[in-house]
């Protein structure tokens, strides 16, 4: 009797959900059409489902010195800042996760404050400082400003994931002889590292996604693609729309890839709990 | 563990030594720099103490980036929580197991999304007049013409809009996992007792998920403060002034209009100040 009464709750229940999922892709679901279509089938009143694609729009924005040079420079600061993060920011959490000590969480909280600061009040001291280093505009800062993000956010993620490792099997490595530096390296890394490549992927997606400090700290050498991609809308309208939206999808692209491990990173993470 | 070992101090320290290095050098750096005189046109400089915090009373800008930054963050974090619980509790109730799974995965697709890549797709999608999300508007009134990024009273939601896609799709996936974590007896007591099934979620589940969801809050509060990006791109503060924060303005007193570097500083200054002391209180209340 009950589930009778609530039907058509359920049925509107099931209609919003729907629309959600819908508006959850379809803007970029279109974002990507537009990317294959010429400007006569962009610029309408009543959007053009039906026309013929085009490569010409990937294959200018693939051509483009600026845009070139904006994906080499945010692979290179990504992947050196990531590396920097997990180099320093996973023995470090394992550290605290461990080994807790009167600080741990102080530490804990430390790493979470620099979550706080706002961007401007980082960039802006450090565009002055890089400018009297001689090193504005350069990769390397870059890098080094990134790494303040990855260090702190792979922390952050990776003490709760040493955490959920159970003590007993690492327990059981000292038992057999093991040394600290080895437990680590052997037995906690290994067995955490589901959790631990969900951490690296979501500071790769930060610091990929990053716009303020980049836009602060280069003026032509070191832009990365968000910057580069928000100058060519800067232009206006003269710059054809099929480009822009082209460039939002390679844009896109790479955060997109890590889908699937940051799902299964947000399961694990739930799953953890429930035990 | 009460092994004795080298193993933290080699772990940890020099970690930590970095990261308060590259943290309170620009930090403390971007106190000196408010308290002098420099503008990116010159290299001389001096000290002018307060002077800066001074004029920034009388700004009326300033009061009005305050002002908005305020608006921006009670409207996205409260919409951020409402479409999260919303939806979760929708999946939790009507979704089977394959479908919660779907919805999971594309309501994770936004927030993967670079904010400027979010912030075009909707840029495009808000133009009045080829803009998908202003077609049905168009199609309804026969062509009349909804610019809701040049209208200083719409300006702002339409870019909060964006923040929320990306933020409260994703919390629902939280909120999801949340419910599912709970144990099933509560729910089924309360079934038992004919409870409705949204007085089942606002008596029962939401309350024992109290902490959680302030947590997530908490996350959203602090993600909030970057809406840089979004507004950038989208409006560049205006119509007028009506969507610049405090950090768009900064930017714009810093780099874009006058190059003041060091009056925008102590704008930043004010904000980290701010931040820091209400974050720290509100950190140490939702973890006591």
């Amino acid at each position: 009797m009950k589930s009778y009464r609530t039907r058509p709750g359920r049925l509107i229940g099931k209609a919003i959900l729907a629309l959600a999922g819908f508006l959850a892709v379809f803007p970029l679901v279109w974002t990507a059409l537009n990317a294959l279509k010429n400007n006569v089938d962009i610029i309408t009143r009543v959007p053009r489902v039906v026309f013929t694609p085009t490569l010409a729009n990937i294959s200018y924005i693939l051509g483009r010195d600026s845009v070139i040079t904006g994906l080499y420079n945010s692979v290179v600061a990504c992947g050196a800042a990531v590396l920097i993060g997990v180099l320093l920011g996973l023995p470090a959490a394992y550290a605290v996760a461990r080994y807790p000590n009167r600080w741990a969480g102080d530490i804990q909280f430390f790493v979470l404050s620099l979550r706080f600061l706002p961007p401007v009040a980082v960039a802006i001291p450090l565009m002055v400082i890089w400018l009297q280093i001689g090193l504005y505009d350069t990769l390397p800062a870059l890098i080094v400003t990134y790494s303040l993000l990855t260090i702190s956010v792979i922390m952050w993620l990776a003490i709760p994931a040493f955490q959920a490792v159970p003590k007993e099997i690492e327990e059981a490595a000292f038992v057999d002889g093991y040394g600290a530096y080895s437990v680590f390296w052997r037995i906690a890394l290994p067995v955490a590292a589901r959790s631990l490549i969900g951490a690296v992927a979501f500071s790769f997606v930060l610091v990929w996604n990053e716009f303020l400090i980049a836009l602060m700290l280069s003026s032509s050498n070191a832009k990365t693609l968000p910057i580069v991609a928000s100058e060519l809308s800067q232009q206006g309208m003269n710059v054809p729309w099929g480009i822009l939206n082209a460039s939002v999808v390679l844009l896109s692209l790479p955060p997109l890839l890590f889908l699937g491990v940051l799902s299964g990173f947000l399961n694990s993470v739930f799953r953890q709990k429930k035990t | 563990m009460a092994r004795r070992s080298s193993l933290p101090v080699t772990f940890v320290v020099p970690t930590i030594a970095i990261l308060l290095v590259l943290s309170m050098v620009p930090t403390l750096y971007a106190i000196v720099i408010a308290l002098q005189n420099r503008e990116l046109s010159s290299t001389d400089y001096s000290w002018v103490w307060l002077s800066n915090f001074q004029d920034l009373l009388f700004d009326r800008r300033f009061l009005n980036a305050v002002w908005v930054s305020v608006k921006w963050e009670v409207v996205t974090v409260v919409a951020t929580m409402v479409v999260a619980i919303g939806l979760g509790v929708l999946m939790f109730e009507v979704a089977s197991p394959r479908l919660r799974n779907l919805y999971c995965l594309l309501f994770i697709i936004p927030v993967l999304l670079p904010r400027v890549s979010a912030a075009f797709v909707w840029k495009f999608a808000y133009h009045p007049l080829y803009g998908i999300a202003t077609y049905p508007y168009r199609l309804i009134t026969g062509g009349l013409i909804f610019d809701p990024l040049s209208k200083p009273s719409t300006a702002l939601f339409a870019v909060a809009s964006v923040d929320v896609w990306q933020w409260g799709l994703f919390f629902a996936v939280i909120v999801l996992k949340l419910l599912e974590t709970l144990p099933p007896q509560p729910i089924e007591a309360a079934r038992l007792d004919h409870a409705k099934r949204w007085q089942i979620h606002a008596y029962v589940t939401l309350p024992m998920l109290k902490a959680p969801l302030i947590s997530l809050m908490f996350v959203k509060m602090i993600e909030s403060l970057r809406s840089f990006d979004l507004i950038y791109v989208m409006t560049r503060g205006g119509p007028g002034v009506a969507t610049e924060t405090l950090d768009m303005y900064a930017f714009s007193q810093g780099f874009i209009e006058s190059g003041k570097v060091s009056y925008a500083s102590a704008m930043a200054v004010l904000m980290m100040i701010a931040t820091v002391i209400s974050f720290t209180m509100l950190w140490k209340r939702v973890q006591a």
